[in-house]
């Protein structure tokens, strides 16, 4: 079953096109990236998704509710985190929390020991009576993500969550959204962070205004596969005969190792046998996986060519 | 869609709260009733300290030819006094909701807290509500305990002189529990709509500021000797005033919504 069905949704602000002909689906239970560069529309399909701004044209359902015209009902059933924390200086953490406990009318001494709970579990707990003025960064960002999970949302959207935090206090953010994951939780991160969607997402949206890409992790990286070989001696006597074979789109040799980028993966069966029959002698060969960042970025050239 | 009074009264706990611990903003409110508490006894106090001196007739003929003794001029000039000073007193109730819902919507958005209250179940009627309450009570709090500070100072400094209680009189009182509550509505709607279309709360207090230079040209106008104030005088600003409410509710109720307010601000 799907938590979000999205279908041709658009978002213009006057000639502006914000979000054009998005369409995907999110399972429930899933850990789904939207991913793309500032500016190219996924604050604006979080915003869209969570109720916040209505669509231009297009539709898309949030836990059953149409995103056009359902408002409370669609609010209540989700949780987000946005980019800026948004918490109310002067005030506490326990004075935010109540603020969100009392917005969602929710039972206050349940809602807060849920909310005493999670914030013991950041390593927020025993500071909950502090100004939030005085958190630190990654502080006020994991104390977000308690107001944002406080009414038990169906699914939770995460706008950036470490965007502007330093690597120790963005690895606790990290490791906070991993724990919500394993509950089971629908998440959807967005982010230009490459590294955390990896650790994070089992399936990505790559948007730039429109959808470019949209797959797991694992078949993006390999959607080009390339074969990394370990020779026992050197590899360079035998490139010619590699690049030869007419599947092998590019030889490189470094050291005592053999990238060979073939056009399929079963490809890689004839590359093996040909290089044991011109006697090459061979340690290992192993399909080696494009970094994330380098298929994104191949992304994003072909649509700044096209 | 249903309105959930406990929503409007989270959004008033959570803006009174924030309001009493923001000691810089109640420093700021503070300076003006305090002004306009202190000067106009100060000027009774001038007035009731030398009520024989000749000069007070003088201004006293300026405003009403009638006048024949320095001692009738001078209760003259401290009716006149206590009668205009209401008009300036008004600024008040409009400033005070402007100081508070300037900082409270526009400042949400300046402090990038609006996001994550908007995409929470409360409604943009509730969230204008609570908002509203939460500037409108102080506001009317704090005419009406101005007011009593004033009545107490004016008594203390006439009495010598007059040896009766000039304040509270009927005047001021339809003033502070009428046409303040009126005007105070009025500033805070203007604030709220101001606020609603600009991203930071010091502008939308200079903006908002502005709808008080009417009033101190009435004000004006009244020291010049063109109006002259009294019970009807204010209760027609006051019906004016109430006029211009009902549109600015219209106004809000239209302009305040979700997407107006995230998409004016990204």
């Amino acid at each position: 079953m799907s938590a979000i069905e999205v279908v041709g949704l658009t978002k213009r602000f006057g000639p502006r096109l914000a979000v054009d002909r998005l369409t995907f689906q999110v399972d429930v239970g899933e850990v789904f990236g939207l991913l793309g560069p500032n500016g190219s529309g996924k604050t604006t399909t979080v915003r869209l998704l969570t109720g916040l701004l209505s669509p231009s044209e297009g539709q898309a359902s949030v836990c059953g509710y149409s995103i056009a015209g359902a408002g409370e009902s669609l609010r209540r059933a989700v949780g987000l985190l946005t980019e800026n924390p948004g918490l109310y200086d002067r005030l506490s953490a326990r004075e935010n929390l109540m603020f969100f406990i009392k917005l969602n009318e929710l039972e206050p001494r349940e809602a807060w020991a849920r909310a005493a709970h999670y914030l013991a579990r950041f390593g927020l707990g025993g500071r909950e009576d502090e100004p939030c003025g005085s958190y630190s960064k990654g502080m006020r960002q994991k104390l977000a993500i308690v107001r944002a999970i406080v009414h038990r949302p169906k699914i939770l959207f995460l706008d950036e969550p470490t965007s502007g935090l330093d690597p120790e206090a963005a690895r606790t953010v990290r490791d906070a959204i991993a724990e919500l994951a394993t509950e089971g939780s629908t998440i959807v991160l967005c982010s230009h962070n490459l590294v955390e969607v990896e650790q994070l997402c089992q399936r990505v949206a790559v948007i730039k205004t429109s959808l470019l890409a949209l797959a797991t992790i694992d078949s993006l990286r390999r959607s080009d596969p390339v074969l990394e070989i370990r020779f026992a001696g050197d590899p360079a006597p035998f490139t010619p005969a590699v690049a030869s074979l007419p599947f092998a789109t590019s030889v490189s040799v470094r050291g005592g190792t053999m990238r060979v980028q073939l056009q399929s993966e079963e490809q890689a069966a004839d590359v093996i046998s040909h290089l044991a029959l011109a006697g090459a002698r061979i340690y290992s060969a192993m399909p080696a996986r494009m970094p994330l960042e380098q298929v994104y970025l191949d992304l994003m050239r072909r649509d700044g060519v096209g | 869609m249903a309105f959930h009074p406990r929503r409007a009264l989270a959004v008033f706990w959570k803006d009174s709260l924030d309001l009493r611990k923001n000691k810089g903003l109640l420093w700021t409110m503070a300076v003006l009733p305090a002004m306009l508490v202190l000067i106009p006894a100060g000027i009774v106090y001038g007035y009731a300290h030398d009520p024989g001196d000749p000069s007070l007739r003088t201004m006293a003929l300026f405003y009403d030819p009638s006048i024949r003794t320095a001692a009738s001029a001078a209760r003259f000039l401290i009716d006149k006094t206590l009668t205009d000073w209401f008009g300036l007193y008004l600024i008040m109730p409009i400033f005070v909701p402007i100081f508070i819902s300037s900082q409270s919507v526009a400042g949400e958005k300046e402090r990038r807290t609006l996001e994550p209250l908007l995409a929470s179940p409360v409604t943009a009627a509730e969230i204008l509500a609570g908002k509203s309450l939460a500037s409108l009570v102080p506001a009317v709090a704090l005419s009406v305990a101005a007011f009593i500070v004033l009545c107490i100072l004016v008594d203390l400094v006439a009495w010598p002189y007059t040896h009766e209680l000039l304040l509270p009189n009927g005047m001021w009182l339809f003033g502070v529990l009428v046409v303040a509550p009126l005007f105070a509505f009025f500033g805070n709607g203007i604030a709220v709509l101001v606020s609603a279309r600009v991203a930071e709360a010091r502008m939308a207090q200079q903006l908002s500021g502005l709808v008080t230079l009417p009033l101190i040209g009435l004000v004006g106008g009244q020291l010049a000797g063109l109006l002259k104030a009294g019970t009807v005088y204010y209760a027609i600003e006051g019906g004016i005033v109430l006029l211009l409410d009902l549109a600015l509710v219209v106004a809000a109720i239209r302009l305040f919504d979700r997407e107006r307010l995230i998409s004016r601000w990204v």
